[in-house]
C-alpha cells in the first residue's frame, strides 16, 4: 500500500493555496497513492471536506493533525475514523493560544468545502505551539483514539531531536516519521533504546505544495497498518 | 564561586541543592540539540526548557547547575531525577537575559 500520511491543506498558513481538498485527492490519485492523510497544523477542521472528496473518488485516507507541543516539537495524530479525529478539535481550541493570524506574513488559513469553495477562514494563527507539553499532546491523541507519530524526527526545525536533543526513552509514541532510510538508520544508531524492528516507521512528504506529495515509493503492508491500529486500541 | 553562594547572591530559588559545584561560566539556550553540542563543563545553564530531557543534557555536558528562568516551574519528575543525579536546580523569576546579568553581577 503506497502512502503519504503527512500532507498540509490550504488551512495551514504555510501551505500553498492550491492545496484544496480536490487538488490533494486528485494529485494522490495521479501519483497512484493508495492511502493519504491530511495533517494541518493544530487543526482538524479541513478534514470533513477532504474525506468527502476522497470517498467520492475512491481514495483511502486517514484523518490527522500535526500538533505543536509547548517545546515546539511536531507530532502527528492519525485516526482511522473522521469522528475520532474531529473529537480532538475542542482540545486543540482549548490549548491553542489566541494570536490572530496575519495572513500577509504567515499566509492564508482557508477552509474549503468538497467543491473547493471557500467556506471560512481560521482567525487564529495555527503555526504556534499549544500550551501543552509533548507528553500531554500524545495523551490527548490517545484519549481521542488516535496514534501519535513523532514528525520528521531528524529535521533541523520543530523535530523532537532538535528541540529536546534526543527521543526520550519511554515516551508513549506509536511511530516515528523520517525522510528516508538513511535517517531511519541514524535514529537507530543514536538511540540504542529504539528497536528498529519493533518500531512503526513512516516516510512522508510533509507536503505544503502539490508537487511535493510523495511519489509511489513508500509502502506499508496492509497487515502492518492494521497491526498498528490494533495496538493500544 | 560555588553554586550555593551564587544562588544566594543572585536571589535564585534553590529547588534541588545537588552537589555544590564551582560555576565556570554561563550558557543560555533552549534547543537541547544545540545545548548538547555547545555547552561546556562547569557552566551554569539558563533555559526556559523544563522537559525531562534537560537532566540528561545537563549531566552529559557536566553543567554546574540548571537555572529555569522567566518564573517557569520544574515538573515533579524533573526534580526527582535531578535529586538522583545530584544536579542543582535553581529558579529565577527574571527573563533569561536578566538572569544571566544577575549571575554575572555576582562575580561570575
Amino acid at each position: 500500500m503506497f502512502y503519504d500520511l503527512h500532507i498540509h491543506s490550504c488551512l495551514s498558513p504555510c501551505a500553498e493555496e492550491e492545496m484544496t481538498p480536490n487538488n490533494i485527492v486528485n494529485m494522490a490519485l495521479l501519483k497512484e497513492l493508495d492511502l493519504i492523510a491530511v495533517t494541518d497544523h493544530n487543526s482538524v477542521r479541513q478534514l470533513p471536506a477532504v474525506a468527502k472528496v476522497a470517498e467520492a473518488m475512491g481514495l483511502r485516507m486517514l484523518y490527522g493533525a500535526e500538533l505543536e507541543s509547548s517545546e515546539e516539537v511536531h507530532v502527528l495524530g492519525l485516526y482511522d475514523e473522521l469522528e475520532k479525529a474531529m473529537s480532538l478539535q475542542p482540545w486543540l481550541d482549548q490549548h491553542l493560544p489566541f494570536i490572530p493570524n496575519d495572513e500577509h506574513y504567515f499566509g492564508k488559513e482557508e477552509l474549503r468545502d468538497e467543491n473547493d469553495e471557500l467556506i471560512g477562514k481560521e482567525e487564529r494563527l495555527l503555526i504556534i505551539s499549544l500550551d501543552q507539553d509533548l507528553e500531554s499532546c500524545i495523551e490527548a491523541i490517545h484519549a481521542t483514539g488516535g496514534k501519535a507519530i513523532l514528525a520528521h524526527v531528524l529535521d533541523r526545525k520543530n523535530s523532537v531531536t532538535n528541540q529536546l536533543g534526543f527521543i526520550p526513552e519511554g515516551l508513549a509514541y506509536d511511530g516515528l516519521e523520517v525522510k528516508d532510510e538513511y535517517q531511519r538508520q541514524q535514529v537507530c544508531k543514536t538511540h540504542p533504546w529504539i528497536r528498529d524492528e519493533e518500531t512503526f516507521w513512516l516516510i512522508d512528504s510533509d507536503a505544503h505544495r502539490l508537487i511535493d506529495m510523495s511519489e509511489r515509493v513508500n509502502s506499508l503492508p496492509h497487515s502492518e497498518l492494521q497491526k498498528m491500529w490494533r495496538k493500544l486500541s | 564561586m560555588k553554586v550555593s553562594e551564587a544562588a544566594q547572591k543572585a536571589g535564585f530559588q534553590v529547588i534541588v541543592p545537588g552537589e555544590d559545584q564551582e560555576i565556570e561560566g554561563i550558557y543560555c539556550g533552549d534547543l537541547l540539540s544545540w545545548v548538547m553540542g555547545k555547552g561546556q563543563p562547569g557552566q551554569a545553564w539558563i533555559t526556559v526548557q523544563s522537559h525531562l530531557n534537560v537532566i540528561a543534557v545537563a549531566v552529559l555536558r557536566e553543567f554546574s547547575c540548571l537555572i529555569l528562568a522567566e518564573g517557569a516551574q520544574f515538573p515533579p519528575e524533573v526534580i526527582e531525577r535531578a535529586e538522583n543525579e545530584g544536579l542543582c536546580l535553581l529558579c529565577s523569576e527574571l527573563p533569561v537575559y536578566e538572569t544571566a546579568l544577575k549571575l554575572h553581577e555576582t562575580g561570575i
